[in-house]
């Protein structure tokens, strides 16, 4: 579902993300985790193609996201830390016309956007305008945005800035519930107690080079420590990049 | 293309949305916009209704009445003159508006994340591109074409004429400024900052050049001459290879009914607009998105040291104001400074003054030898260094305050008060502006050789006008803040920053022309005696004083108040 071959972007002399080979499954929750600075939203960027690799190729859904861009996003879902939404489009408008990028079915797609934004609590919010929507909401909407064409790939940028427990806990179970159904979530995140409880697998990134992938529990084993935390701290500590 | 339709319609929403959002402004602001602009399209109107109906009966030369006047020549080759200036505004404004419509818009990165194929996102931005830099010239142009056909009794197609010679006419230099940018785009980020540099001073001397041998006046050394020179200098305009000319010509043939050539330069417009928009779209192909991608990541860390260069060395420089005081200057100053699409505008216009400047070193040879000249030019200079001043507290001086409001965190937890946030900006305004308007003032009057009292009126004025349109633009800023927008260039085109222009406007108008009427007055002997027209300026004086403080405090008092009352 994604895979990446010898992935390298560099920013004049600095390399972001060097030589990240990488593959996450359909059906399998991997999060991306990696101190400040470490590469990660670099390479969801190289992933959604909003950046040019180096070097290096990027795979979404099997497509190669540079050779054949719309394929790659058409199988994608990708919702930002920063989501951009149009401010003064109200929140069923939205999805009318991301619906309307994705050449889905007017009908379905209004079916659809009801069921996603009731879902997701933002449906008594639905004929206002998005200026008026809380950080929360914005972010909630943009979940209900990417799912909107029911994606093979979902790649998610640290979404949990914003939401209550409930909204959350509600976007948690959804995640897990969307895995099972086939799809394949890969989360960045620095929320190292979600990642423990959601991924199948994680993947850390540390100086753009990937310095440990596996289930928590071998990671876990990488070092004599008590927890993932601590696991984390050793792995990512200053000197140790790849 | 039902991606794109999709596009389009989201696009007509917002439009709806943000028509509606006026009825939520202040009655009195959307009041006083909406007046002053029917007065700015009405002036137009008026000015060239007058000056057309002048030109149809200008006739020294005595052709008779089946031959085309002087002035009816005249009449065609400035609007072949104002065509050509508007396709090369219309170019410019393109090549800026470009380079936020594709490359810095929030929403390009949203949209390249959707399954939109490159060239339907291309053409959605180019549409906006379009829209954001031509919307303006077709309102001002308007008032020309109805001006034209109410004088010359054209036929009632030709509005018709003209509406539909309008989107091919701004479409040509759309797609040529917009390659011209992705061009940039894909060479900048691999040029050296000295290269730059070198490029951008190449660039503004060409443009120099190009403007003094273009509009040279110092030809006209006398008035038999002048004709002949004015008809001369036009002369370029009228090449049959640009398509300013191809629409000038099409739409005065449609006002004398010869439909031949009309629809023959529609169609010259239209294929070579479409062939221009083609090129553009290959060029999109190959350039849009590695130049996108590119200048997203050339943004490289750099350490910048406390004690070096200009920026490092403001806060040493500044060390005699209260340390508040200071951090928030030196805080203005380097985010401006850092800000590529805030200070490359600043310095074009700069580059205009400089040109402005330089031709009226000719202008003094010639309209100085002729008194009622004398005064007229004086005040035109003295009227055109106050639309600078109003220009520039518009565009950089009025977006202060409402810059500061996602980050109003900073400001609003230390202990500033929003008094001294709001004087600090004014005073940052009055001290960057006066540099360079009283400096351009002194040397425009020189250049013109003006009187020593009316130096000394004009310089006064303008240290007076400084104040006041500071005071306008912060106050105005503060009393209609945006503070939901990043974009400087976005908050100065709402309805506060309509406002705040069109009040500096008018206040413009007030405070030189009461000054040019009274010298006017003189020139013409209306006034009898030296100690009359003594006692007259100091009225004029003490009432450009009174005008000049009412438009500083008042906006700076409403202003202040609002931003107490405003919950962050």
């Amino acid at each position: 579902m994604i895979r990446t071959e010898d992935l390298t972007k560099g920013f004049g002399s600095v390399l972001a993300v060097d030589k990240l080979n990488m593959e996450v499954q359909s059906g399998e929750f991997f999060s991306f985790l990696g101190p400040n600075g470490a590469g990660k939203t670099t390479t969801i960027k190289l992933l959604t193609g909003l950046l040019i690799p180096t070097a290096g190729r990027a795979f979404v859904n099997g497509v190669d996201v540079q050779l054949d861009p719309v394929s790659a996003k058409r199988a994608l879902g990708y919702i930002p830390d920063q989501p951009f939404l149009y401010e003064k489009l109200t929140g069923r408008e939205f999805l009318r016309f991301v619906g309307g990028l994705y050449e889905m079915d007017t009908r379905e797609v209004e079916l659809k956007a009801e069921e996603l934004m009731e879902m997701f609590g933002v449906l008594g919010a639905a004929d206002l305008l998005i200026e008026e929507y809380s950080h929360g909401m914005k972010q909630k909407l943009s979940f209900s945005a990417a799912f909107l064409h029911d994606p093979q790939v979902v790649i998610v940028d640290e979404p949990w800035v914003g939401l209550d427990p409930k909204s959350i806990r509600f976007i948690k179970g959804y995640l897990r519930e969307k895995v099972r159904d086939g799809i394949c979530v890969f989360m960045s995140t620095h929320t190292l107690s979600i990642a423990e409880e959601l991924s199948d697998r994680v993947g850390i990134i540390n100086g753009g080079h990937l310095i440990a992938v596996g289930t928590v529990k071998e990671i876990m084993a990488l070092e004599a420590t008590r927890t993932f935390e601590d696991v984390f701290l050793e792995l990512t500590a200053e000197g140790n990049e790849g | 293309m039902r991606r794109l339709l999709a596009l389009f319609r989201a696009k007509w929403c917002m439009g709806i949305h943000e028509i509606a959002g006026v009825r939520k402004q202040s009655k009195l602001k959307v009041c006083v916009v909406a007046v002053f602009v029917l007065a700015l399209w009405l002036g137009i109107f008026f000015l060239f209704y007058k000056g057309f109906g002048f030109m149809k009966r200008f006739n020294p030369g005595g052709f008779g009445p089946e031959m085309q006047t002087i002035g009816e020549t005249v009449t065609v080759r400035i609007i072949s003159l104002l065509f050509l200036a508007v396709f090369f505004m219309l170019t410019f404004s393109n090549v800026l508006v470009a380079l936020t419509t594709l490359y810095r818009s929030s929403e390009v990165e949203f949209l390249m994340s959707s399954p939109l194929y490159l060239s339907e996102l291309f053409i959605a931005r180019f549409a906006e591109c379009v829209f954001f830099s031509s919307w303006a010239i077709l309102f001002l142009g308007s008032p020309l074409v109805l001006s034209y056909g109410l004088v010359y009794n054209a036929p009632w197609y030709f509005y018709l004429v003209a509406a539909g010679f309008s989107l091919p006419f701004v479409i040509i230099p759309a797609a040529l400024g917009v390659t011209i940018t992705m061009v940039l785009a894909r060479v900048f980020p691999h040029l050296n900052r000295p290269l730059l540099i070198m490029l951008a001073a190449a660039a503004v001397t060409g443009l120099f050049l190009y403007m003094r041998r273009s509009f040279d006046v110092e030809s006209l050394s006398s008035s038999d001459q002048m004709l002949g020179a004015v008809l001369d200098a036009m002369k370029n305009t009228q090449s049959a290879f640009l398509p300013s000319f191809w629409a000038a010509q099409g739409l005065l043939s449609s006002s004398v009914g010869e439909l031949g050539p009309t629809m023959f330069h529609f169609l010259l417009l239209l294929a070579n607009g479409l062939l221009v928009f083609r090129l553009a779209l290959y060029m999109a192909s190959k350039a849009y998105y590695p130049g996108w991608a590119a200048l997203r990541g050339s943004g490289q860390a750099r350490s910048r040291p406390r004690d070096r260069g200009i920026l490092g060395r403001i806060d040493c420089w500044l060390g005699f104001l209260q340390p508040r005081t200071r951090s928030l200057i030196v805080k203005d100053i380097r985010v401006f400074w850092r800000d590529v699409s805030q200070w490359s505008q600043f310095a074009f216009f700069f580059g205009l003054m400089a040109v402005y400047v330089a031709n009226l070193r000719a202008a003094g040879y010639y309209y100085l030898e002729i008194a009622i000249w004398k005064n007229a030019v004086s005040f035109l200079n003295l009227g055109a260094t106050s639309l600078i001043l109003a220009t520039l507290t518009s565009r950089f001086i009025f977006p202060l305050i409402s810059l500061e409001g996602k980050r109003f965190w900073v400001i609003g937890l230390a202990p500033v008060r929003l008094r001294e946030l709001v004087w600090q900006k004014f005073w940052l305004s009055f001290a960057t502006c006066i540099t360079f308007t009283l400096g351009i003032m002194v040397i425009s009057n020189v250049m013109l050789k003006v009187e020593p009292l009316l130096m000394f009126l004009s310089c006064g004025t303008i240290v007076m006008m400084n104040f006041s349109l500071s005071g306008l633009a912060v106050g105005l800023g503060a009393l209609y803040p945006n503070f939901r927008e990043d974009n400087p260039a976005k908050i100065v085109s709402g309805l506060g920053g309509t406002l705040n222009f069109l009040l500096s406007i008018a206040y413009i108008m007030v405070a030189v022309g009461v000054q040019a009427l009274l010298f006017q007055a003189r020139t013409l002997n209306l006034i009898p005696s030296d100690r009359r027209f003594a006692c007259m300026v100091a009225g004029v004086t003490a009432f450009v004083v009174l005008v000049s403080m009412m438009a500083t405090f008042i906006p700076m008092s409403l202003g202040l108040k609002n931003l107490e009352r405003t919950e962050f």
